[in-house]
């Protein structure tokens, strides 16, 4: 029986996907796809035992929680937005340099007093009394979100779904401040936002991960070990 | 977890319609209104407290849904559809489930899925009466059912709102006061904040701005913010108007201008959240706080005081039955009365059902005009295991 092999979740689309693959370039351990062209499993040349599947990096996550991969490769905000108790499902192997993006609250910028996440709840008081409902905010992070205005005390308001052109919304009165990913803080400014000062939410960026649930053999953990001590002495 | 067993099922269906008939011959109509409710309704009025253990789903046309959280909602939409002008008195009563997400995890205690019993009566102008008359349902309901030893314990929202009122406040600080209520430890940030005279901080141009406000001319004062953002290059385009910017920097540059909340009123404040008593002591315990603040909390005590004579009047005992000034501050929509009744007599009981006053949601899902309502829930499952002893 040949000795079960270490299998790796890699972005198969999306902004981690290009990144991701030229980090197992420079580590010298090119991914190759196995079969045709458009097939989602692949191997790594020069390392045996391994098994690579091209997921999207959302994928990457439910497939770790589950145990069906052993690591993967995703970004952290998709992992604490996924799994509230992230450490018991997961081990952070290594962070990997690419795919930075802070997860922030953002509001429009004409709210001039309004800067921090406690002013939020005070707007959230004047907002329902002049319009009769809450604040929205519109995200994709909703678990990340709702964790991060309950510690600061902001009950207010509700979560509109947006999984696109979310900064859009305040503007088009679709929700009243946003939760959204942002790397340099271009695209906010552009359709007038401002960060509250104490609205990071989490610094994020790729991560090597391990699921704690997938079935761990000798072969395997040392295999897991290269990987991380590869990948990371590239990045 | 697993599905009950038939006898589970049996017993709680024997139960349930043991309660049902009591509840129907005090008057009330058995209805059943929808599980799947639409989910901007609860979303909206109850938060996203609630909607973070809220099955909230959008079914093939696209419409947002929720299997229901609790039964008071559907069954105040329920009445406003009947009577949308919600000038009748009604009485309803009803059994069937209600869904939560255990974020921990499906229990016993603390099942996804459980049935809900209960009564809610809307419209009754006597207030007090009608408090008594749902206190004196739900307890003979699980007493009947065979609980005992069981607890009560009362509280009073009104009777803050009352206290607030009597302080001498200005009424900015009245509504944050009031707002932040139900989140203990942020009022109690607040109350120090305010108690040390922490002025507001910010952007210096902004507050340089709120100094230059004058409060006696709220046009005036919306024209020079508007003046501001204009020069600034900040385009109004949200739903947030600039009265509402105006009025919050109006706020602001009042608590720049304003003395510290005096200690004896911070302290009275703290007095007041302190009291846990005998549910008969309490009235005259709050009454001498309030003497000793100088304030007369007027009708809302003998609301307290008359309640609780209605309600011994109706045969239950309340010797045992404590009152907290604290109880019920993570309800949000209730406006009044709040109880609920405990299994076992340790400290690590059970609550086998609860309910008290919402004079203010009927309003808030679309009723003209305020419509007094108060109900209670039993949470059938537990009172079933306390019954047998398994909580």
């Amino acid at each position: 029986m040949p000795a079960p092999k270490l299998s790796i979740g890699v972005p198969a689309k999306g902004r981690l996907k290009d990144a991701a693959a030229s980090l197992f370039e420079q580590a010298g351990l090119a991914l190759r796809k196995s079969g045709h062209e458009r097939g989602y499993r692949g191997i790594v040349q020069g390392l045996d035992g391994v098994e690579v599947v091209f997921l999207s990096a959302a994928e990457i996550v439910h497939q770790l929680k589950a145990g069906h991969i052993h690591v993967g490769i995703t970004g952290e905000d998709l992992i604490r937005e996924t799994l509230p108790d992230a450490e018991r499902s997961v081990e952070f192997l290594a962070p990997l340099g690419f795919g930075r993006a802070d997860v922030v609250v953002a509001v429009p910028d004409y709210w001039i007093d309004v800067g921090r996440m406690a002013d939020l709840e005070d707007v959230a008081v004047q907002f329902a009394r002049a319009h009769g409902r809450r604040l929205r905010v519109a995200t994709k992070y909703l678990n990340l979100t709702r964790r991060f205005f309950a510690n600061h005390g902001v009950a207010g308001y509700r979560i509109v779904e947006s999984v696109g052109a979310t900064e859009g919304t305040p503007a088009a009165g679709t929700a009243e401040l946003i939760v959204d990913i942002t790397t340099t803080g271009t695209t906010l400014k552009a359709n007038h936002l401002k960060l509250l000062e104490d609205g990071l939410i989490l610094k994020s960026q790729a991560h090597l991960v391990a699921a704690r649930a997938a079935a761990w053999t000798q072969g395997t953990v040392e295999l897991k070990r290269v990987v991380r001590d590869r990948l990371s002495g590239a990045s | 977890m697993a599905a009950e067993s038939a006898r589970k099922f049996e017993a709680l269906e024997a139960q349930a319609a043991s309660l049902l008939d009591g509840f129907r011959k005090a008057g009330y109509e058995q209805v059943a209104p929808s599980i799947i409710q639409p989910a901007d309704i609860f979303l909206d009025q109850i938060g996203e407290a609630l909607r973070g253990r809220t099955y909230v789903f959008t079914d093939l046309a696209g419409e947002e849904l929720c299997l229901r959280p609790d039964l008071t909602v559907p069954v105040s939409r329920l009445y406003l559809e009947r009577h949308p002008r919600a000038e009748i008195e009604a009485r309803y009563c009803y059994n069937g489930p209600a869904f939560r997400f255990q974020p921990l995890g499906p229990s016993l205690i603390h099942p996804r899925e459980f049935r809900q019993a209960g009564i809610e009566c809307f419209g009754a102008a006597d207030r007090d009466k009608a408090d008594a008359e749902i206190v004196r349902l739900a307890v003979e309901g699980v007493r009947e059912a065979g609980l005992k030893p069981f607890r009560l314990r009362f509280g009073d929202i009104a009777l803050f709102y009352a206290l607030i009122d009597a302080l001498a406040l200005p009424e900015r600080w009245r509504l944050k006061l009031r707002h932040y209520f139900w989140r203990p430890p942020e009022f109690h940030a607040l109350l120090g904040r305010l108690a040390k005279g922490e002025r507001p901080d910010g952007d210096g141009a902004v507050a340089a701005l709120a100094a230059t406000l004058g409060t006696d001319d709220p046009v005036r004062a919306e024209e020079l913010v508007a003046d501001y953002l204009e020069t600034k290059g900040l385009p109004l385009s949200g739903n947030r108007t600039l009265g509402e910017i105006t009025e919050r920097l109006l706020d602001y540059a009042a608590d720049l201008r304003a003395d510290p909340l005096p200690k004896e009123v911070a302290t009275v404040i703290d007095y007041y959240l302190a009291v846990d008593t005998p549910s008969r002591e309490a009235a005259d315990r709050i009454a001498m706080i309030g003497q000793g603040a100088g304030i007369d909390l007027g009708p809302a005590l003998s609301v307290l005081a008359r309640r609780f004579d209605l309600i011994e009047q109706a045969g239950i005992d309340l010797g045992p039955a404590r009152f907290a000034t604290e109880f019920g501050r993570n309800l949000e929509y209730y406006s009044g009365l709040v109880f609920q009744i405990e299994a076992g007599a340790s400290d690590d009981a059970s609550t086998v059902a609860g309910g008290g006053r919402y004079d203010g949601l009927l309003r808030s899902l679309g009723a003209p005009v305020q419509v007094p309502a108060v109900g209670s829930a039993i949470h059938t499952e537990r009172l079933l295991a306390a019954i047998r002893g398994l909580a």
